[in-house]
């Protein structure tokens, strides 16, 4: 197992979290899954993932106070963060990139998008 | 004269500005009437023996002239309702020529003075108030002298001259012991009614501006006449017919006709319409003059006869300095008041901008609300097709072709639809706040136009409808690239789903004059005229998308039209119904190369 990335997903919306870990798995990315941002904060630390999926509007930590918890802790200097948002405002968009996320994708998305997007990091 | 000459030569040597002939003669018969009247004046004086019966006869006929030619000149220039003041001072100049005249009968007729007093008294005496009332008419008609303040005025010059009459012209005929008392009295009654002329004097010396000429003449014609009196009064018993002072009578009648005649006396000056007369200097002259006639009258009398009329001028002098003190806290009033009301509009004008930054504050937090709800309402709509997109397109992956995966297609595209909608609202809310901020990035159209195509495609060829795509290399357009390729998009889907099965979309790219023009025609079913105005409106749908049960929402051209305005272009339709419809954008290009 440990030859594959793992990617770390967070999202309150239980549908849609598991939707993307299907599809990162199918990609043949190893998969762990938090429901909000807190969880995803503790999961990141324990679990040292390569990427991690944030939703951006989740209870407790939003996905761009999780982002910027990371990004503040030198441990995480590598870690790559991929924002999934249905927030597509190029306001939210620029917010995103400027708080240190490595992509901003639209909800819906095309699994093709997300999985590219992912390979394209960790190259 | 110098008038009459001008207008003369005006009218020969200029045919193109013809001044009315009417007015010419009008205006030329006021002039020659001073002429004649001036002539009259030193023939008078040169020409006929001095004290002379002739001189009497003269003197009665230049004035009953001088009364004629203002009748005449009345009727001439004004409507029969505006008549009365110059009937007036044909009546109150009229009973002087009638004085004038039993005095010529005495002397001609009986070879001596008529007594005092005597028949003309009581028409000299008569002509006064008519000449006053018709000068206040004036003055009224005019609008001037009937504020408080000018009121005021009025009375201080009244008071004044009223006690200088008193003391210098009148009391002393009190005393006149070689008059019977009626004498007395008539002798005294000459310098009261001069009081009205010299009040009527300063009036129109005060009156209102934009004077004509005509006013000028009755102001002149009025002062004569007063001044005339004034030296009369001062030694009656030394004035004979003939001496030089009836020059100033004389000239008085001569010029007042001349003011008749003028046809400016129509309107006489501009209307005066305000509430508190500017302190002019004529007029602070006026006010001190009055202040100081006591205390000179007292020094003066004192000085000259050694008698003392404290009894009469004190009085008059505090109610002239009551009438000035007024007079004077009507103005500190006015500047209070005026203070006072700009006080209170600064302050409501702070009230009002501070009402207007509160509402702004509100219409910003507003919007903020707005915009925070529309956010929202999107992210909460993409959330569930988040997942329905996702896991129809699960299935899709492992769903070989058959009719379960043709109702999976289904699903798939009309999420797709739904996801467009709800872009399409988000961007319409924005373009509602005139938020449609662009890049200015340099935009390959071609790429665009065959981007769109090559996505529509598919699409098309479902429908049937044949799509052709000519595009030119162009230079690039400045702006947002996916802004442009959602305006593609929204004209070729749109031509699609309006062209009829075996129909045809063609999509035209060519440069012009530095303008990039893009068409987008199809083969359908048009648009009717009446429709093409509002086709570019928000939510607007025309009657045959809805009869056809077309897909839509009414915000495809409203928002293509945004986005080609925001890139500083235009758009535009021509359709022919029933043959189909083009629809036209120019874009300015970044460089000309042409």
């Amino acid at each position: 197992m440990s030859g594959r990335p793992l990617v770390l997903c967070a999202d309150d919306d239980e549908d849609n979290l598991t939707l993307v870990a299907l599809r990162l798995e199918r990609a043949g990315f190893d998969v762990a899954r938090a429901g909000d941002g807190e969880e995803a904060i503790e999961a990141a630390r324990t679990l040292r993932p390569a990427v991690v999926v944030l939703d951006v509007m989740m209870p407790k930590l939003t996905g761009l106070e999780v982002l910027e918890a990371l990004r503040a802790d030198e441990a995480f200097a590598d870690v790559k963060v991929v924002l999934l948002s249905a927030r597509v405002q190029e306001s939210d968009v620029e917010r995103g990139l400027g708080a240190g996320a490595d992509a901003y994708l639209a909800k819906p998305f095309r699994a093709g998008e997300l999985v590219a997007a992912i390979e394209e990091l960790l190259r | 004269m110098s008038k009459g000459t001008s207008i003369a030569s005006l009218s020969s040597s200029e045919p193109a500005v013809p001044a009315p002939p009417d007015r010419l003669r009008a205006g030329r018969a006021a002039w020659t009437f001073l002429a004649a009247g001036a002539v009259a004046i030193v023939a008078y004086f040169v020409v006929l023996p001095a004290h002379s019966n002739a001189q009497s006869v003269a003197f009665v006929l230049v004035g009953a002239a001088s009364v004629t030619a203002i009748c005449a000149g009345a009727i001439r220039h004004l409507p029969a309702g505006e008549r009365l003041p110059w009937y007036l001072f044909a009546g109150g100049l009229g009973c002087q020529v009638v004085g004038d005249t039993i005095f010529a009968v005495y002397e001609i007729g009986l070879g001596r003075e008529p007594g005092t007093p005597s028949a003309a008294d009581a028409f000299y005496l008569a002509g006064y108030p008519l000449l006053a009332v018709g000068i206040f008419l004036i003055l009224r008609r005019l609008g001037s002298q009937t504020s408080r303040a000018a009121v005021l005025d009025s009375l201080v010059v009244f008071f004044g001259v009223a006690i200088v009459q008193w003391v210098i012209l009148i009391d002393p005929f009190r005393h006149a012991d070689y008059l019977s008392e009626t004498a007395r009295y008539v002798s005294m009654a000459y310098p009261a009614v001069d009081v009205l002329l010299l009040v009527g004097f300063a009036q129109l010396l005060l009156g209102p501006g934009g004077r004509t000429v005509a006013y000028r003449l009755l102001l002149v014609s009025v002062g004569l006449w007063a001044v005339a009196d004034e030296i009369y009064a001062l030694d009656p018993s030394r004035y004979q017919g003939g001496d030089w002072i009836d020059a100033l009578w004389l000239g008085s009648y001569v010029v007042w006709a001349t003011a008749a005649l003028e046809p400016s006396m129509a309107r006489l000056a501009l209307p005066d319409r305000r509430q508190l007369p500017r302190l002019t200097t004529p007029r602070l002259v006026l006010l001190g003059g009055a202040l100081l006639v006591g205390p000179v009258l007292t020094v003066y009398e004192k000085a000259r006869h050694g008698s003392n009329y404290a009894y009469e001028v004190a009085p008059f002098t505090a109610a002239i300095g009551v009438l000035v003190l007024l007079r004077l806290a009507g103005v500190v009033r006015a500047v209070e008041g005026a203070r006072r009301s700009e006080r209170a509009a600064r302050h409501e004008a702070e009230q009002a901008q501070k009402l207007l930054a509160r509402q702004n504050e509100q219409l910003v937090e507003l919007d903020r609300l707005k915009d925070e709800f529309v956010s929202s309402v999107t992210h909460e709509l993409r959330t569930p097709l988040t997942s329905i997109s996702g896991y129809v397109e699960v299935l899709l992956d492992d769903e070989a072709d058959g009719e379960r995966r043709s109702y999976l297609e289904i699903i798939d595209r009309n999420a797709d639809r739904l996801l467009g909608l709800v872009s399409d609202l988000l961007f319409s809310a924005r373009l509602q706040d005139g938020r449609l901020e662009l890049e200015r990035l340099p935009v390959d159209l071609r790429e665009i136009v065959e981007h769109a195509a090559a996505s529509a495609r598919p699409r098309a060829e479902s429908a049937r409808v044949a799509l052709q795509v000519e595009a030119a290399a162009l230079p690039p357009v400045l702006g947002e690239a996916d802004r442009l390729a959602q305006l593609l998009d929204n004209l070729v889907s749109n031509a699609i789903k309006f062209t009829p099965a075996g129909g045809r979309v063609s999509v035209r790219l060519e440069g012009r004059d530095g303008t990039a023009s893009i068409e987008v025609s199809d083969t359908g079913i048009g648009v009717p005229p009446d429709e093409r105005e509002r086709l570019f409106d928000r939510f607007f749908r025309s009657q045959t998308a809805l009869e056809r049960q077309i897909q839509g929402t009414g915000l495809g051209l409203y928002i293509s039209k945004a986005i080609v305005e925001a890139h500083g272009g235009r758009i535009g339709v021509r359709s022919a119904e029933g043959e189909g419809t083009t629809f036209v954008v120019e874009l300015p290009l970044a460089e000309d190369r042409s």
